[in-house]
């Protein structure tokens, strides 16, 4: 008895050990490729965000944290970008909680031809950022100011695009447009979570639909509201491809985001230790987002 | 609930109104595409007065779309394949050891450490670290996109092995089944809907991506994606609408053909996947 107890017992150690292996065989391709395509170039980037690399040069020399303290005195070009950026993801915010509550309500009601509705409003969050970029850019440039000029408003007739203080709101409106879809559907999804009796209730008690809104709809969206709001803030603060697309940045730098500064610098101007740096910087404010998210969806997960 | 005809009838309105909005763009993109130069100059929002087929013929017979084309259908099926061989045995790994081996959870938090991590840090790095390697080539760009969608497939994948029972893979395991032989005939198969999840919304990314293929494809036009060269022909051709309108049209059709037929599938693995982004 204790001998075939002690033989199950190495069996059991050999099979212990062979799925140790297998785990460890399983794991390498990935580990591998995560830390050489992921995790190095991060850690590069911040060393080469302490020297002054200018991106062909051999020698690399150690400056510590100059090319920071460039950034939050020296640098007029970068306050412009993040100015731009905090402007754009604030419109863009609220933009995308306002419109997507409403779109949702509306999507949320139990009308013939809905599912078609629906379907249709999703398609802009497959399509391609850039190639709806570049049509919208051909759209503001020939469309939009025929419009404004038959119509007779000023502000539209000429190409908004080419306007300092109007090409944000150029950007931003095809922001929203592509950027929409997604932030509906999760509202529907949210929406489809309360339940109806509330509502019965709520009606027999005498409430208005306002009440109705804020005292039921409300408590049960702010899960996906805070998930929404965390996702736009970093699609505002990561803006790239749109500007690329619209605008390039102009007219007169009006338009430029951290995000494509950092591309021209260090592609363009060959500041590249700088260009690092600059993104260290959003990196960092990013990164603080990320956390905010995850801390908020774990305490949702508690309370569900 | 019942609805009044007055709130029906603002849905309608809101509905029709926001369905032209979201189609406008598409219309002018697909008139424009059949016009020729003259036509296009003159109007630009009526119907095309007959099918123009030039744009499309020139594009088509130019070499350049069609290597963007199998550039960007060889990446996207190149990542696909990777991550659906390498993810989810890492997955499996992580997700049966953690609660053993203090290892594997501590390998589970540096593979979702990169969630934290926006792509702007490790940008500039990555194009000296691909061209070091000399991988600035459609196939080092889908090693490199492999590597990049490492923490959101763990991520996705390990919550939904969390959630498989393991009665399963025991029983299998006491009937003398070696690890990996449960892995790939018990365990992989419960993971379908997670795998199309994923695939469905790498597959997405990937196709539409301009960031990534700027920085690493852009130097020969051997090399570009769809996406690239929808820019790059914008550039070159800035003043012949009918071809680039031509060209996006191209770019977007068969994203469209996979919309109308998965359409649910879509918007469930998109909306599943916008948590971890």
């Amino acid at each position: 008895m204790a001998k075939s107890n002690k033989i199950k017992g190495t069996q059991n150690q050999v099979v212990a050990r062979s799925r140790r292996l297998t785990f460890l065989l399983f794991s390498i391709p990935g580990i591998f490729l995560y830390s050489l395509f992921f995790i190095y170039p991060v850690l590069m980037g911040v060393y080469y965000s302490l020297t002054d690399w200018d991106g062909i040069a051999r020698n690399v020399n150690f400056i510590g944290l100059k090319n920071y303290v460039k950034i939050f005195t020296k640098s007029p070009r970068f306050q412009n970008a993040i100015t731009f950026n905090l402007k754009y993801t604030l419109m863009y915010v609220v933009c995308i909680l306002v419109l997507g509550i409403v779109l949702a309500l509306i999507l949320n009601h139990r009308v013939k031809g809905i599912t078609f509705f629906r379907a249709m409003f999703f398609l802009p969050a497959v399509l391609c950022g850039v190639t709806v970029g570049l049509i919208f850019s051909q759209i503001f440039y020939r469309v939009v100011p025929a419009f404004g000029q038959a119509l007779g408003i000023d502000l539209l007739s000429t190409n908004i695009l080419g306007d300092k203080r109007l090409a944000i709101y150029g950007i931003l409106f095809v922001g929203v447009w592509v950027g929409l879809a997604m932030p509906t559907v999760l509202f529907l999804a949210g929406l489809q979570t309360i339940p109806q009796d509330l509502y019965e209730s709520a009606m027999i008690d005498g409430a208005n639909s306002f009440d109705q809104f804020r005292y039921i709809t409300m408590p049960f969206l702010i899960p996906v509201i805070t998930i929404v709001m965390i996702l736009s803030i970093k699609g505002g603060l990561g803006i790239f491809d749109l500007i690329k697309a619209l605008t390039d940045g102009g007219p007169a730098r009006s338009t430029e985001s951290v995000s494509y500064l950092v591309y021209t610098d260090a592609f363009k101007n060959n500041k590249f230790s700088f260009a690092i740096a600059e993104s260290v910087v959003v990196g960092v404010i990013l990164a603080v987002v990320s956390v905010v998210q995850v801390v908020f969806q774990n305490r949702k997960k508690v309370s569900a | 609930m019942k609805m009044s005809s007055r709130t029906k009838a603002l849905t309608y309105v809101v509905c029709i109104l926001g369905v032209l909005l979201v189609v406008f763009p598409l219309y002018v993109t697909v008139v424009t595409a059949f016009k020729s130069p003259n036509e296009s100059a003159r109007s630009f929002l009526t119907l095309p007065s007959s099918l123009y087929l030039d744009n499309f013929q020139n594009i088509l017979r130019g070499g350049d779309y069609w290597t963007a084309f199998f550039n960007t259908v060889y990446i996207t099926a190149f990542v696909l394949l990777g991550n659906l061989v390498i993810m989810p045995m890492l997955a499996y790994a992580v997700s049966r050891s953690m609660n053993i081996s203090r290892w594997y959870r501590i390998l589970y938090y540096y593979l979702l450490l990169g969630i934290f991590i926006p792509f702007q840090v490790k940008m500039i790095p990555l194009v000296k670290l691909m061209s070091s390697l000399n991988l600035m080539s459609p196939t080092g760009l889908s090693i490199l996109c492999i590597g990049s969608s490492t923490c959101e497939s763990v991520f996705l994948y390990v919550g939904y092995m969390e959630s498989i029972p393991r009665d399963i893979e025991e029983a299998a395991y006491i009937d003398g089944a070696s690890t990996a032989y449960t892995f790939y005939r018990v365990v992989l198969p419960l993971l379908k809907p997670i795998l199309a999840t994923a695939m469905i919304k790498d597959g997405l990314w990937i196709w539409n991506d301009y960031m990534l293929p700027l920085l690493i494809l852009n130097k020969s036009a051997s090399h570009w994606t769809l996406t690239l060269f929808a820019y790059n022909f914008r550039s070159t051709n800035a003043i012949d609408y009918g071809a680039s309108f031509a060209c996006y049209c191209l770019q977007m059709l068969p994203i469209l053909v996979f919309y109308v037929f998965m359409q649910k599938n879509i918007i469930g693995g998109l909306t599943a996947g916008a948590v971890t982004s």
